[in-house]
């Protein structure tokens, strides 16, 4: 029988995680010497929040690495502690809600690219709301470059017949000549 | 930092806790002359000189080795990768470290497993090896720089080595020396003629990060003054806005720069200008974290590039390099201005178009002839 990913899944710990139970853990996970050692070096408030979330997500060496470098470099930069990124209100109700384990992940990470990106993700936040005002059939999906690291976006027309395939192209270039357009690359250009 | 009396400038000059020297190199003119100029410091001679390796990075910027270089002096930049535009820019390592220790320098994860300040007792070799390659493409001219693996001017007060080079190139029709620094080491510099051949570049910042991420090195007002007197003195000065770091404030701290330096140094007698934005490899910034160096920096928003650097998002890297251009524009209309290792897009963006393959050199080598 499948195990229930949220149900059954401990809480986060609160008491400090000793190194033999980590160590278990990490083994199990299969992590990597460099990571448990990083971990062991980490103030035990910071290892132990830590630990409760690499639990809790089940998360893998890569994971746990990408995630952990986000929230100390969001604590470096804030002048706070790992614990207390992690902790946030928008990471914990992210951490609460009731996902499989794979779309809660997703979810987690998306916000702590928010608290990490703040700026890129107001930009980011702004073109898609360009993208919405263009009107565009639910056939025309429009793809942002990554971190907006390019000048180029993508246009994806999903057609079943030539008449659907018409209708997506007539609504694309309706949007071409609307103003919304010219300053969605305006906007990927240049900072506001 | 200990202080030592040379030269005519008021700064402090860095002085090795220890000198190292490779047995049969204890007579070369190089290591006399620093064992000279230091009789205080404690001196080893060793065999190998790979037992002078230091345990950390911040040990080895504590002590200078005086060595042989065993491979070759020349290398081309390592910025001139797939996917940015190059400027064909030569670099000739004649040391390897260097004292200052700026928080974003890309050699704590470059030098980590040789981090020793060192400097190489056969100059000579280094310059017959640039000989050669000159000789071989007359056609070309060719722009050379000290300043990729150590600053160029940081060692001066110990060993002379522009009083060697300076000679060297103002000889050489086909060839530019730029010396690169964050020093205000220009005493050598100023009794010698270049001939048109030597570029003495800064790098500049606005006063904030100079201030909190550059350790050691000379002042913003240190480094325009070093920069008058060699200009005064005949050289044509180069500018390095690189890393510019999107900072709070960053408009007014760097329009602050341009006018400070401008009010000082004759924009028409400046080589080039050149403009980059704060980059990192993740290896650079798991180095930084280890040595708790630019803890402000590691927060700023930087994401991966096509070259597997980070560096701020293109549309903000795309508004700095444009105010900037601005701001220098509005002081000469002609400064020669390039970006440096960024995609043909953003030179299409920032500048209207993209240079091929060597033009950059080109046009550079060529604007104040």
């Amino acid at each position: 029988m499948r195990r229930n990913a949220i149900a059954r899944w401990p809480p986060p710990m609160h008491d400090s995680v000793t190194e033999a139970v980590l160590r278990a853990f990490a083994a199990e996970r299969r992590y990597g010497g460099a990571t448990v050692d990083r971990w062991l070096a980490l103030a035990p408030g910071d290892g132990t929040a830590l630990f409760a979330l690499a639990r809790e997500l089940r998360l893998g060496d890569n994971q746990l690495c990408d995630l952990w470098e986000w929230a100390e470099e969001i604590a470096a930069r804030d002048g706070v502690s790992l614990a207390h990124v992690l902790e946030m209100e928008p990471v914990m109700a992210a951490r609460r809600r009731a996902l499989a384990r794979n779309d809660k992940l997703k979810h987690v990470k998306t916000v702590l690219r928010r608290l990490r990106f703040p700026q890129l993700a107001a930009v980011e936040d702004r073109l898609q709301a360009l993208v919405r005002e263009l009107g565009l059939p639910d056939t025309v999906r429009v793809t942002l470059p990554e971190f907006l690291e390019g000048d180029v976006i993508r246009i994806e027309i999903v057609a079943g017949s030539a008449a659907a395939l018409r209708a997506a192209a007539a609504g694309l270039l309706a949007a071409t000549r609307s103003p919304t357009c010219a300053a969605i690359f305006d906007a990927l250009t240049e900072a506001p | 930092m200990r202080a030592v009396e040379h030269g005519t400038s008021d700064r402090r000059r860095w002085v090795p806790t220890a000198v190292w020297i490779e047995r049969g190199e204890e007579e070369s003119s190089l290591a006399r002359r620093v064992r000279g100029r230091l009789p205080d410091s404690p001196v080893c001679i060793v065999e190998d000189p790979r037992v002078a390796e230091p345990q950390t990075f911040a040990d080895g910027k504590r002590r200078l080795v005086i060595q042989r270089r065993r491979g070759s002096f020349l290398q081309h930049c390592p910025a001139g990768i797939t996917g940015m535009v190059c400027c064909n820019y030569l670099v000739m390592n004649f040391a390897s470290n260097c004292p200052f220790d700026c928080s974003y320098c890309f050699l704590q994860d470059y030098l980590a497993n040789n981090p020793a300040l060192k400097a190489f007792t056969n100059v000579g070799d280094g310059l017959a090896e640039l000989d050669d390659v000159l000789r071989a493409h007359p056609e070309r001219t060719f722009r050379v720089g000290t300043g990729e693996l150590a600053d160029s001017l940081a060692l001066d007060h110990l060993t002379d080595l522009s009083c060697e080079l300076v000679p060297f190139f103002a000889e050489r029709r086909n060839a530019l020396l730029e010396l690169k620094t964050k020093s205000d080491d220009v005493d050598n510099l100023l009794g010698l003629d270049p001939k048109g051949r030597v570029v003495v570049a800064w790098s500049l910042n606005a006063r904030a990060i100079t201030a909190a991420e550059e350790p050691g090195t000379a002042t913003l007002d240190e480094r325009i003054r070093a920069a008058a007197r060699v200009q005064a003195a005949g050289y044509l000065i180069g500018v390095h806005f690189d890393p510019l770091v999107a900072h709070e404030g960053w408009e007014a701290g760097y329009q602050e720069v341009i006018a400070a330096l401008f009010r000082t140094v004759d924009p028409r007698r400046v080589a080039w200008v050149s403009l980059g934005s704060l980059r990192m490899t993740s290896t650079l910034k798991m180095a930084m974290r280890a040595r708790r160096h630019g803890i402000q920096l590691l927060g700023s928003e930087l994401v991966p590039g096509v070259d597997g650097k980070e560096r701020v998002w293109r549309g903000l890297r795309v508004k700095m390099y444009r105010r900037m251009l601005e701001w220098l524009r509005q002081v000469d209309a002609q400064m020669p201005l390039y970006i440096c290792m960024e995609p043909a897009g953003v030179w299409n963006t920032v500048f209207g178009a993209a240079p091929a393959d060597r033009e950059v050199a080109q046009r550079l080598v060529a604007a104040r002839q």
